[in-house]
């Protein structure tokens, strides 16, 4: 099961944006500056934005799921049990899940953005894909949620998950590592490899590789792990 | 000084604080008051009881520089230059003067590419950075920010930081969910649902959350 992007063009106006490679099964993170073209990747990834040249070929992908930046742009429920059940969720189970037992029938532009969100994951992530395309998926949420999320990252079975992603502080561990510079995405390969060639991993990390002490990975506790070798 | 004394807005509740001149940041789970705290103090809501007083002068008689989350929600218009001289125009600002002072704040955020393009174009973080451009264009005396470097990478992050810091604004209060972020900053504010936890200098109120998940990686790790 694979996605091999052969040479894919994406053009919108001034900005273009040119990929080549594959994302085999694993848990992958495209990381790039504001405005790098990683939403417009994603899309392009779901299928929702043809490449205007080169070919993606899905071998073996029969389900996509793609979770956009702004969970509100998903919203179809009248309720955040509806909501629920648009996704093929049991909405009792997902709210207790998320913290939002007994919010049934609040309507789901009604809760805070952060429970949105959480809502929003839980319903994504209730079951697997073959394709899992995951936008900005820290975005509004605290640092408790953000941890709890690569919990649920690091347990969940889609076969091919990206993250599309500038968090900076609380990540999950990756497979593989792809940077979007000047207009062209850039397989970075395979922790700890990947951050030798990282152009700009996260600030903690970059002082780590500076002192010698480069993560095996880049999760919390690589990191720690790192810090504390001698 | 901002000095807020015997705050009541929803189930927001703070007895007395002091915040000095500087960038201020609020920290905290989701739903602890954050953005109710920063609306509070840009005027656009009115404590229920209590007052908030920004250097003797309550918010609503204050230039106050508003950057949302969801910049979305609050831009107005459809291109880019537009939308960051629209405070300029409001207040009728001489014609000659507006594009100087446009070319000048997109020079500083660093987005001049931008000035053309359609705002429903652009990336979530490049919204976030025209907002901040619009906030800025007519240096405001206090600078809100909620949870803007949510849609921003490391280097912009980094950047906009030192951008505060010149902005010659008096105040900048932002709310973050980085502790990073927040352990820069010259005052810190930790809110749970609704009440004043700790206030004061980022490394004092840190010392508190050892242990937590909003502890700062960077102290944990001693870089």
């Amino acid at each position: 099961m694979r996605v091999s992007l052969d040479r894919i063009c994406i053009t919108q106006g001034n900005f273009s944006l040119a990929a080549d490679g594959t994302f085999n099964k694993g848990v992958h993170l495209v990381s790039g500056a504001v405005g790098s073209g990683k939403s417009t990747l994603a899309l392009c990834l779901a299928g929702m934005l043809p490449p205007e040249r080169g070919t993606i070929q899905r071998s073996g992908i029969g389900s996509t799921m793609l979770s956009l930046q702004f969970p509100e742009h998903h919203v179809t429920g009248m309720t955040a049990a509806e909501e629920c059940t648009s996704w093929g969720c049991e909405p009792d189970t997902i709210l207790a899940s998320c913290g939002l037992k007994g919010h049934n029938k609040t309507s789901p532009l009604a809760l805070s953005r952060g429970e949105l969100k959480r809502l929003h994951l839980a319903c994504v992530l209730n079951n697997p894909n073959d394709l899992l395309l995951l936008d900005e998926p820290f975005s509004s949420l605290d640092c408790e949620e953000k941890y709890a999320f690569c919990t649920l990252i690091a347990h969940h079975t889609s076969n091919i998950t990206i993250i599309f992603t500038h968090e900076q502080s609380v990540l999950p561990k990756f497979d593989r590592i792809w940077e979007i510079e000047n207009g062209i995405l850039h397989d970075r390969g395979t922790p700890p490899e990947a951050l030798k060639t990282w152009n700009s991993p996260p600030p903690l990390i970059k002082k780590l590789i500076a002192a010698g002490k480069s993560p095996r990975n880049i999760s919390q506790k690589d990191i720690l792990e790192a810090a504390c070798r001698t | 000084m901002i000095d807020i004394c015997d705050l009541r807005y929803r189930l927001l509740h703070i007895d007395h604080l002091k915040i000095p001149r500087g960038i201020t940041t609020i920290i905290g789970p989701n739903g602890s008051g954050k953005t109710t705290l920063l609306r509070l103090l840009a005027g656009i809501a009115v404590p229920e009881s209590g007052t908030i007083l920004i250097d003797g002068v309550p918010p609503r008689k204050t230039e106050a520089g508003w950057v949302n989350e969801f910049p979305d929600r609050n831009i107005l218009f459809s291109i880019v230059y537009d939308e960051i001289a629209s405070p300029l125009r409001f207040r009728h600002t001489a014609t000659d003067e507006i594009p100087l002072k446009v070319n000048a704040v997109v020079k500083r955020v660093g987005i001049r590419h931008l000035i053309s393009r359609k705002v429903r174009e652009l990336s979530g973080g490049e919204k976030v950075l025209v907002a901040l451009a619009a906030a800025l264009v007519c240096t405001p005396g206090i600078l809100l920010l909620d949870e803007y470097d949510t849609h921003l990478d490391g280097a912009r992050c980094s950047q906009i930081g030192h951008l505060l810091s010149a902005s010659g604004c008096g105040y900048v209060l932002r709310c973050s969910q980085n502790m990073e972020t927040a352990a820069t900053s010259d005052f810190l504010i930790l809110l749970d649902k609704g009440n004043l936890v700790h206030a004061g200098d980022p490394i004092e109120v840190f010392a508190h959350l050892s242990g937590t998940p909003y502890y700062p990686l960077s102290l944990k790790v001693g870089l």
